[in-house]
């Protein structure tokens, strides 16, 4: 936001500040957010979200804690999109150890990635209606969800906490029949994706709140850091998928939806358009499954990391999910930092509400698409 | 000016033409375990004061506008079990009054284990698809960095996570307070010397 921008929002009448407390029990903050608002009126004028809440130190916890363990962890940072906390350790892991991958368990892992990245953007597609008063998309959004949920129980025994993507491979290969019932899923989700935009993203009343609201320039996202949907509805082409193919993303056709002008609609919108290139991908793994192994050979029981640093990235359903990991040649990492998109994306807040209403707060919020797991970690 | 066809052996060019001091880490020597971040140009910048200059310089000139990530490593040596009050991995099956099975993470005679806390700086340049790695060493006891909110907003949290948890304290940061630990928590957990004082939700 510019300076002149941030003038013209100041309110014209002078009148008292008063102090409100948004959360930390807020429906709307989906999980436990504070921010302290000062307001004028109407209007905002500072803005400090306080999170810390959820906060368990996984960082902590894995200095003493195998590999395998650290897997398991790493579930619990962005419970939705867990598949994708799974890779993205176990990739960090694996260029360490420098272990190979059978070729079906990379295109299982693609797979799964992209059904936890529709299961993750059907929640925030549900509950964002909710937010500014939309019922029926969530009711709609959370039958599909749960399609994906079953999908994955059936693979790996859990709803929300996978576990699946292991070092050097995945858990076990798919259960019979499961291909069949993954893609009449992926019929019947098609049809419901056209549904999604009569329901919800063209509703009049949705765009009037939506649409011109919240607005973030390039500029303004790249340097608060911002990534995945959120940056790419500012119009800046950046995915981990296209920036570093990681797996065997360089093997499927997909585009990367971008937005224009970065308001809350084209962030909403940027990730509707991903579910259908999801969808296309998910296509794409079906069709060309190969056969053979699914866990490679070569990690131990205990495994060991030889000394050294790695750096790992994927696109996440919230932006560039990344791991640093460093070891000293033990059983368990030296120092393990997650690199978590939703913190990372949380920060412009402080920035961005200034000079807005109350009432875009939840919209604003909502739009960015949190998890407070991963923020707190 | 476009930056598009930059590389990583361009980059590094830049660099020693600009800042000499600060060197590449390549292979690592006969025996050191290796301190590069694997597949990307690491430099280790030669002094904490350049931190500011080079984040800018590749701001400005080579078009690295985002800053990807930003953390710490404390090099004392391995972390020991008594900062911590609960067993990591409790067996069940242990038979009462066997001793736990719980391994010491011993030090490896290849690492470099130091007096210092390590800077982790990562910056990409999105035109180009490139990522570049800084390192710098700060003394453990009252080292001190400059903010780099100036060059990038976004690093605001990222230090008051690293001040949380290491205890750096990053001069000029206009809200250096705790951001994830609660303020009844004393100490910074990260540091490989922490131990945690008992309050009142161990029990």
């Amino acid at each position: 936001m510019t300076e002149s921008a941030t003038e013209e929002k100041k309110p014209k009448l002078k009148s008292d500040q008063m102090f409100v407390n948004l959360g930390p029990q807020h429906p709307s903050t989906h999980g436990v957010l504070r921010i302290g608002l000062t307001i004028e009126g109407e209007i905002i004028v500072k803005a400090e979200p306080d999170i810390g809440y959820l906060h368990r130190g996984t960082e902590k916890l894995a200095e003493i804690r195998g590999y395998h363990h650290c897997v398991v962890i790493s579930d619990r940072w962005d419970y939705l999109n867990a598949m994708g906390n799974n890779m993205v350790f176990c990739m960090a892991t694996e260029k360490l150890m420098g272990v190979e991958i059978p070729e079906r368990a990379q295109h299982l892992r693609v797979l799964m990635l992209e059904l936890n990245r529709i299961a993750s953007h059907l929640l925030f597609f549900g509950t964002y209606g909710i937010d500014l008063g939309a019922f029926t998309a969530f009711l709609h959004a959370f039958r599909e969800r749960e399609m994906v949920l079953d999908l994955f129980e059936k693979v790996c025994g859990a709803r929300m906490t996978y576990n699946y993507i292991r070092l050097a491979g995945v858990m076990k290969d798919l259960p019979k029949d499961w291909l069949n019932e993954c893609q009449e899923f992926l019929t019947f989700f098609k049809e419901r994706l056209v549904d999604y935009d009569t329901l919800l993203s063209f509703n009049p009343i949705f765009l009037d709140r939506t649409k011109k609201v919240g607005i973030v320039s390039a500029k303004d996202a790249l340097d608060w850091g911002w990534s995945g949907p959120n940056l790419r509805a500012s119009g800046v082409d950046y995915d981990m998928r296209k920036f570093e193919p990681y797996s065997s993303y360089d093997k499927y056709e997909f585009e990367v939806p971008l937005g224009k002008d970065g308001s809350c609609w084209d962030r909403y919108y940027c990730r509707v358009r991903e579910m259908h290139q999801s969808v296309r991908i998910i296509e794409q793994v079906l069709g060309g499954l190969p056969e053979g192994p699914t866990l490679g050979r070569g990690v131990a029981k205990v495994p060991k990391a030889k000394p050294g640093e790695a750096y790992a990235a994927i696109e996440g359903a919230r932006g560039d999910l990344g791991i640093l990991l460093v070891s000293d040649g033990n059983s368990s990492p030296y120092r393990l930092h997650v690199r978590a998109p939703s913190f990372v994306n949380l920060q412009i807040l402080q920035e961005m509400l200034v000079g807005q209403k109350m009432s875009d707060v939840i919209a604003i919020l909502g739009s960015i698409d949190i998890v407070l797991g991963e923020v707190d970690r | 000016m476009t930056t598009k066809n930059l590389d990583k052996e361009a980059l590094q060019a830049k660099f020693a033409e600009k800042f000499p001091k600060a060197e590449a880490i390549g292979e690592p020597a006969e025996g050191a375990a290796p301190t590069n971040l694997k597949g990307y140009l690491t430099m280790k910048l030669a002094a904490s004061s350049d931190i500011i200059p080079v984040l800018r310089w590749l701001k400005d000139d080579l078009g690295f506008s985002y800053l990807d990530m930003a953390t710490a490593i404390d090099w004392k040596g391995p972390v020991e079990l008594d900062g911590y009050i609960r067993e990591p991995n409790p067996n069940v099956f242990l038979p009462d009054g066997a001793t736990p099975q719980v391994a010491q993470p011993l030090p490896h005679k290849t690492v470099n284990y130091r007096d210092a806390f390590e800077l982790v700086y990562l910056v990409s340049n999105l035109e180009a698809r490139l990522k570049v790695c800084l390192k710098f060493d700060i003394p453990r006891d009252g080292g001190s960095v400059e903010t780099a909110i100036p060059v990038h907003r976004g690093a605001d949290w990222r230090e008051r996570e690293i001040f949380d948890l290491f205890g750096i304290t990053f001069t000029g940061h206009p809200n250096l307070i705790k951001i994830l630990t609660p303020d009844f928590l004393i100490g910074h957990p990260l540091r490989k010397d922490y131990k945690h004082i008992k309050d009142r939700f161990d029990d």
